[in-house]
């Protein structure tokens, strides 16, 4: 568990980060989102103290960041950063091993341990421990970089803009691996970006920050629902709203009685994506299945817009 | 017919090394002949240099080696051909210099002349050009260069070259030459290492400091251009002055002229290639990279060590490269003041207008700073790791 309390950053006369609180539960996935220059990056680097705070301290599990000394602290917390910073003259292997060889793990402890987050990543250790970051794809870098800040179980991983140098397709598809892995280890996260989608995608809380003050911090769907100010409402952007807020429920949520005609949608698809089978069908109802192929019931048009409003 | 004009076509440097060595064979005197060591020569051409089977051979050797450089291209070819030739004429001008020498006449001296220097010339264009286009990788190159060194070394330990007026000049001084050897590698050697032992944290400091970074680069490029003899000369008065005045350094050999005043010289000149390639070499890391390392706990000095001086090692190892070249030629100077090394040859050879003594000092020299760029430049591929080949 993370706490932010009252966290300011001031370089002589400018106010980067302006007293801002907030909560990262255990185990969940706060995004920080906002325009470039709100300050996003100085908050996320106060938390391993790569930035002094100027007033307020962070305390992690109860502990005050400032009690511990810095580079201990950076051990025990993992950080990827855009462009991941791998370091070239290292292989695979020796990159993702880097700190627990500073925290004096024995060598087989290490060599286990990269294996075990080479096949967690997905990257067979054979054909990958030995290869040079530049013989990499960027979505392999990407994936090796998380690999190396998760190398040493942190609790707490900072990221900064860790997909902004993927392609939309790749980008994707890592958004979805790290939920995965994320839900495996328990491990809570505290995430940068300027991607509104993508904050919507990953995040269980969202933190608003625009000029070096945090505007909102809620769920996605009060995000939606009950914006604080205007520019919360302008940045989530008024014409994606219905959508965003049914890409957040799942079909389960909207399942009436009865049946319908055409291929069943599955319980557990977003009503999003089950509209916009209904809309590219021509129908008005669809059948639901649950996992294991069974009907349970229908979605119609209907019923998912009535999820889609902005007052439920 | 274009295919049979492209394989028919002539090769652009080859014909060039084939006009040498046209030059060479036919309208360039082999060696020169002189009655004493510092007389005026007289020049020998090929077909009165050496016996006729000598002859016939470095005829055949050179037209061979000439008709290879204008129409084949394969590297190997290239490469094997130049070597053969190489073998053939470098132990013919040898034999040629006992044969040229009348019998029992020990004051008589030969020498290469510009037929046999540019035969040597035009095949060593051809073997370099070949290996060139070999592209070979740095493990090879020492090889190669391992090989040459062996090459010359068997030729001098197996006397065929000792009829050779240079060899006459280093056999009367023997016992100086080694010292003068000894003397130019510590001036050369100890100078670089002294420039890494003070350039490194130098280099290092001014990368951290951005304020004192343009004034030591200034400073250091200042001393750059100043002439070597000039500085050799600016030098020996405070260190005489030191000297009189500070019992300790004169114990320690410390003199207006002589090594010391050479050694700082060289010294001075080294540190503007090391510190700029240090502060170069740490600039290029990427910012991402160290805010990585600083980010997942790495100290101050773990990043310097495991992260950006390994980096930085390709870079900073050209900035002693250029050192060591450097060096090595400069030494050469510091004979004017007394300082030693093989400049103490070359000097005594022009004061006696004898060139073949001028070439005992020379030769080592160029040799020495040929072999040095070649071993640091496959030294510097071999730090690259990691990065795109």
């Amino acid at each position: 568990m993370i706490e932010i309390e009252h966290l300011t950053k001031r370089y002589d006369d400018t106010i980067v980060v302006d007293d801002v609180s907030l909560r990262v539960d255990e185990g969940t996935i706060a995004v920080v989102v906002g325009t470039s220059g709100a300050g996003k990056s100085t908050l996320l680097r106060m938390i391993n103290r790569l930035v002094e705070p100027s007033a307020g301290r962070v305390l992690i599990d109860g502990e005050d960041t400032m009690t511990i000394p810095e580079d201990e602290l950076r051990h025990r917390i993992g950080y990827v950063i855009q462009g991941y910073g791998l370091f070239p003259h290292r292989n695979v292997a020796e990159n993702i091993a880097t700190v627990p060889r500073l925290l004096g793990w024995d060598k087989r402890r290490i060599a286990a341990r990269v294996e075990e987050l080479l096949d967690l990543f997905q990257l067979d250790p054979a054909d990958f421990a030995r290869k040079f970051p530049h013989e990499l794809s960027g979505g392999q870098q990407q994936r090796v970089g998380v690999a190396r800040a998760l190398a040493a179980r942190p609790a707490v991983l900072l990221m900064d803009e860790p997909f902004g140098a993927l392609d939309p397709v790749i980008r994707s598809k890592a958004q979805d691996d790290l939920i995965a892995i994320q839900r495996r280890l328990g491990t809570t996260i505290v995430l940068v970006t300027h991607d509104m989608n993508e904050a919507f995608q990953l995040g269980d809380r969202i933190a608003v920050m625009d000029r070096a003050r945090l505007l909102q911090y809620a769920t996605p769907a009060e995000l939606l629902t009950r914006p604080a100010e205007d520019f919360v409402e302008q940045l989530v952007g008024t014409a994606e709203r219905p959508f965003r807020l049914l890409s957040l429920m799942r079909v389960q949520q909207a399942v009436e009685q009865g049946d319908a005609e055409g291929e069943p949608v599955l319980v557990t698809d977003s009503l999003r994506d089950a509209l916009s089978r209904l809309i590219w069908t021509g129908r008005d109802t669809l059948p639901v299945a649950d996992a294991s192929g069974a009907r349970v019931g229908r979605v119609s048009v209907k019923g998912i817009m009535a999820h889609g409003r902005a007052v439920a | 017919m274009p295919s049979l004009r492209s394989a028919l076509s002539l090769d652009r440097l080859g014909s060039v090394i084939a006009v040498l060595i046209g030059v060479a064979l036919f309208a360039a005197p082999f060696v020169i002949y002189r009655a004493n060591r510092i007389a005026a020569g007289d020049g020998r051409m090929l077909v009165d240099a050496l016996p006729l089977p000598g002859v016939l051979a470095v005829m055949a050797a050179a037209l061979g080696v000439a008709l290879c450089a204008a129409l084949v291209r394969a590297p190997l070819i290239r490469l094997a051909a130049a070597s053969i030739g190489l073998c053939i004429i470098v132990p013919a001008v040898g034999w040629s210099a006992g044969f040229v020498t009348p019998d029992g006449n020990t004051f008589a001296r030969v020498s290469p002349s510009l037929g046999f220097w540019l035969l040597a010339l035009s095949f060593a264009l051809l073997a370099a050009d070949a290996l060139t286009r070999l592209n070979l990788g740095p493990w090879a190159r020492l090889a190669a260069i391992a090989i040459a060194a062996a090459a010359m070394a068997l030729l001098l330990a197996s006397g065929a070259w000792d009829d050779l007026s240079l060899l006459k000049e280093y056999a009367s001084r023997q016992d100086t030459f080694w010292r003068e050897a000894r003397q130019h590698l510590w001036l050369a050697f100890g100078s670089m290492a002294a420039a890494c032992l003070v350039g490194l944290p130098l280099g290092i400091l001014a990368h951290r400091m951005r304020r004192l970074r343009t004034p030591v680069l200034q400073g250091l490029s200042i001393v750059q251009t100043i002439p070597s003899i000039a500085l050799f000369g600016i030098l020996i008065a405070p260190l005489g002055y030191l000297a009189a005045h500070v019992p300790l350094l004169a114990a320690m050999g410390v003199r207006g002229i002589g090594a010391a005043p050479a050694f700082i010289a060289l010294l001075l000149y080294s540190l503007l290639p090391v510190v700029a390639n240090t502060v170069t070499g740490l600039n290029q890391v990427p910012a991402a990279v160290t805010d990585a390392a600083r980010g997942m706990g790495l100290s101050a000095r773990q990043r310097l060590w495991q992260v950006e001086l390994p980096l930085a090692l390709p870079v900073i190892l050209a900035g002693i490269r250029i050192v060591l070249v450097q060096n090595l030629g400069l030494a050469t100077v510091a004979a004017l003041i007394g300082g030693g090394g093989f400049g103490t040859f070359v000097f005594q050879g022009i004061g006696q207008t004898a060139i073949d003594l001028v070439l005992l000092g020379a030769i080592p020299t160029v040799a020495l700073s040929f072999a040095a760029a070649v071993i640091l430049d496959a030294i510097i591929d071999l730090t690259r790791r990691g990065s795109a080949a």
